[in-house]
């Protein structure tokens, strides 16, 4: 899955920034049927007392992953075609960048999700009189657990949301306490495409790592561009990382090789100790459930893997 | 002095390349190098960058104590890119003049036939259809973005035929918004169908010398040294189309063929250039247009100094692409709008006053 919307935010930065900075705060916002729209909470789902939506389309690799989590997969008729977590979702080629609402009525859909608005699809289906709901990236984990609740709400499975995110925190806590203090002060640096365009501690993968006690060396660049800066590779020789986390292997099919391959970066501590790590793209672009425990799992793999390497 | 084209006012123009011009273009040149050298996020002392840099040079007796890691900054990182900065630099500027001169066309610029429709798409093919080919240790894009110029820049010449005059230059800046208008569609519509590659491509296009390598500049290097080439040899006959097609004939020079090889060779040049840099933007107006407007319009100063300050410029710019948000980049191309578009602007104004 070539999935990448952080990438994506890197260089649209204006406009998805201000998306991904409301993702923590803003609620998202569900259209009702022949309503303007309203919060979520009073809405939809059981929560509002509204009619549960039985035919999701889901446009959101993340929202896909959050429905399935809380036990509403029953009630998708579709997912866009990045969504590839489950497996078993019912794919469609859909990309939620659609121009047209009207495509998405052979599906006969009575909730749609969808990460960005870019084509004023919201007004479109408020106008087919399609309840819709829009979830953001989201910029940390709590955002993220505000996104489960919401679609907790507007599918009738709240109580299922809400265990699900105690489950989430669990787990996460869990997995930190089992690396304990041998990740603390270890620099990172997390590549978004092979032009050095990485994520920030104030991203929502960013914040991740801060869990671990890592630090970000792209941080050194944050205060400009809305937590995606384009680094230098003579920046990166400088900070000289721990660790390597390479999230540009599907859409530009780097690898530690081709990473060590690259002008003055044999010599970095991250390859010489072969900490640079390959992550799927999509893992470390989406924020939903799956995506969010597989690359917690990752971090941790990847320290155990320095504890092996001998290194403090 | 030797004269040449006729001026705005009709008076005969200065033709001559003096010293004094080449010499302020080198120590133009030599200066952003310096400077381009001395800078970088490592913090690297200058005196020892300098140090680095003088015991390499043949029989000077200075000895660096420079780390293993700085002298794989200055080596690997920042001389690579200084030297494909400027030969990138050099080629657009030098194009972009070109162009102007045989298009008459003071807008013109080396993505006037379009290049750079057809290396975006050439660009977005690599990045959307064969990204495959990176597994197996080969980046498609430069390539598949240098045929996409060729091919396109191809297309224009061979819709730009007219029945009157094999090649004229209206039809062949009609030929390159037609072909430019419909390769940039056929790029959208990949773009349109494949949303993720987005952030890479236009990466691309905001153009960049953050993966600047010595690769990078061996490839360039043998196209842009024969088309710069070409165009150098060429500078005396550019004078002599400024004064019309028909009357250029009058005097022995067939126009449509030096049209033909001049837009051949800037396009080989650009192609290639913009295959490694991506669309860097400004630099083959603003750079040709201040030498003009400085020294007039006589293409034997435009060509040559071109080379020195497009080069010069376009170091500059990266400069202050890495270090205005150090660590962090600003895109080349980014830079060259937000630094050469006023910049232009004032030595349009002084230019005016001084004429005035």
């Amino acid at each position: 899955m070539r999935r990448r919307t952080i990438s994506a935010i890197a260089v649209a930065a204006t406009a998805f920034a201000s998306y991904g900075a409301a993702s923590a705060s803003t609620p998202a916002r569900i259209a009702g049927r022949g309503a303007a729209p309203v919060e979520v909470a009073g809405a939809s789902g059981t929560a509002g007392g509204t009619r549960r939506p039985t035919r999701i389309l889901s446009l959101s690799a993340s929202a896909t992953q959050m429905l399935y989590a809380i036990g509403a997969g029953g009630q998708v008729v579709g997912v866009d075609k990045y969504s590839t977590y489950p497996p078993n979702a019912p794919r469609t080629s859909f990309t939620g960048y659609e121009s047209s609402a009207e495509d998405y009525l052979p599906l006969r859909p009575d909730l749609v999700i969808l990460a960005f608005d870019t084509s004023h699809l919201v007004a479109q289906l408020h106008s087919l009189h399609i309840a819709t709901l829009v979830l953001p990236p989201a910029t940390t984990v709590a955002g993220a657990d505000t996104q489960i609740r919401e679609l907790g709400r507007a599918t009738g499975h709240a109580a299922a949301a809400g265990t699900v995110v105690v489950s989430i925190h669990d787990d996460l806590a869990k997995v930190v306490r089992s690396v304990g203090t041998r990740a603390a002060g270890r620099t990172y640096y997390i590549e978004l495409d092979p032009t050095y365009y990485s994520a920030t501690s104030k991203t929502f993968i960013g914040s991740l790592f801060s869990r671990f006690g890592m630090v970000d060396v792209a941080d050194a660049a944050g205060r400009a561009s809305s937590g995606y800066p384009q680094l230098s590779a003579e920046y990166l020789v400088k900070s000289n990382p721990d660790y390597v986390f390479l999230a540009d292997t599907v859409c530009c099919a780097q690898s530690a090789r081709t990473f060590a391959a690259r002008p003055g970066f044999a010599g970095l501590r991250a390859v010489h100790l072969d900490h640079v790590i390959p992550v799927n793209d999509s893992t470390a672009s989406e924020w939903g459930p799956h995506s969010l425990e597989t690359f917690a799992a990752l971090i941790a793999r990847a320290v155990e893997r320095r504890g092996a390497s001998g290194t403090k | 002095m030797s004269e040449g084209p006729r001026g705005a006012a009709g008076e005969m123009q200065p033709t001559r390349l003096h010293a004094l011009h080449v010499v302020t273009g080198v120590a133009f040149l030599l200066a952003a190098g310096l400077g381009a050298l001395l800078v970088g996020p490592a913090g690297i002392p200058p005196d020892q960058v300098l140090a680095q840099v003088a015991s390499r040079i043949p029989f000077i007796p200075i000895h660096s104590h420079l780390s293993a890691t700085a002298d794989v900054v200055v080596w690997q990182l920042r001389m690579p890119r200084i030297v494909l900065g400027g030969i990138v630099g050099a080629m657009l500027a030098l194009a972009g003049a070109s162009y102007q001169g045989v298009f008459h066309n003071p807008l013109a610029d080396p993505y006037l036939l379009g290049v750079a429709s057809g290396a975006g798409l050439g660009a977005t093919v690599a990045v959307v259809e064969l990204p495959h080919l990176r597994g197996l240790g080969f980046d498609p894009l430069p390539l598949a973005a240098f045929v996409g110029a060729i091919v396109a820049v191809g297309a224009t010449i061979a819709l730009g035929r007219t029945r009157e005059r094999a090649r004229d230059a209206t039809s062949l800046v009609l030929g390159g918004v037609a072909v430019g208008a419909f390769l940039a569609a056929a790029q959208t519509f990949l773009l349109q169908r494949d949303t993720p590659v987005l952030q890479e491509v236009y990466t691309w296009i905001l153009g960049g010398l953050s993966t600047a390598g010595w690769s990078e500049v061996e490839l360039v290097l043998p196209y842009v040294g024969v088309a710069a080439t070409v165009l150098i040899l060429c500078r005396r006959l550019l004078d002599v189309l400024s004064v019309g097609d028909d009357e250029a004939g009058s005097l022995g020079v067939h126009a449509d063929r030096v049209r033909l090889a001049v837009v051949a060779a800037a396009t080989l040049g650009t192609a290639a250039v913009v295959s490694v840099s991506g669309l860097i933007g400004f630099v083959g107006i603003i750079v040709p247009h201040t030498i003009r407007l400085v020294l007039g319009p006589s293409y034997q100063r435009i060509l040559p100094l071109s080379v020195l300050f497009g080069a010069g410029f376009l170091i500059a710019a990266d400069v202050l692409a890495r270090t205005v948000l150090s660590p962090g980049e600003i895109p080349l191309g980014v830079v060259t709008a937000f630094l050469g578009a006023p910049f232009f602007l004032v030595v349009l104004r002084q230019s005016r006053r001084l004429a005035g």
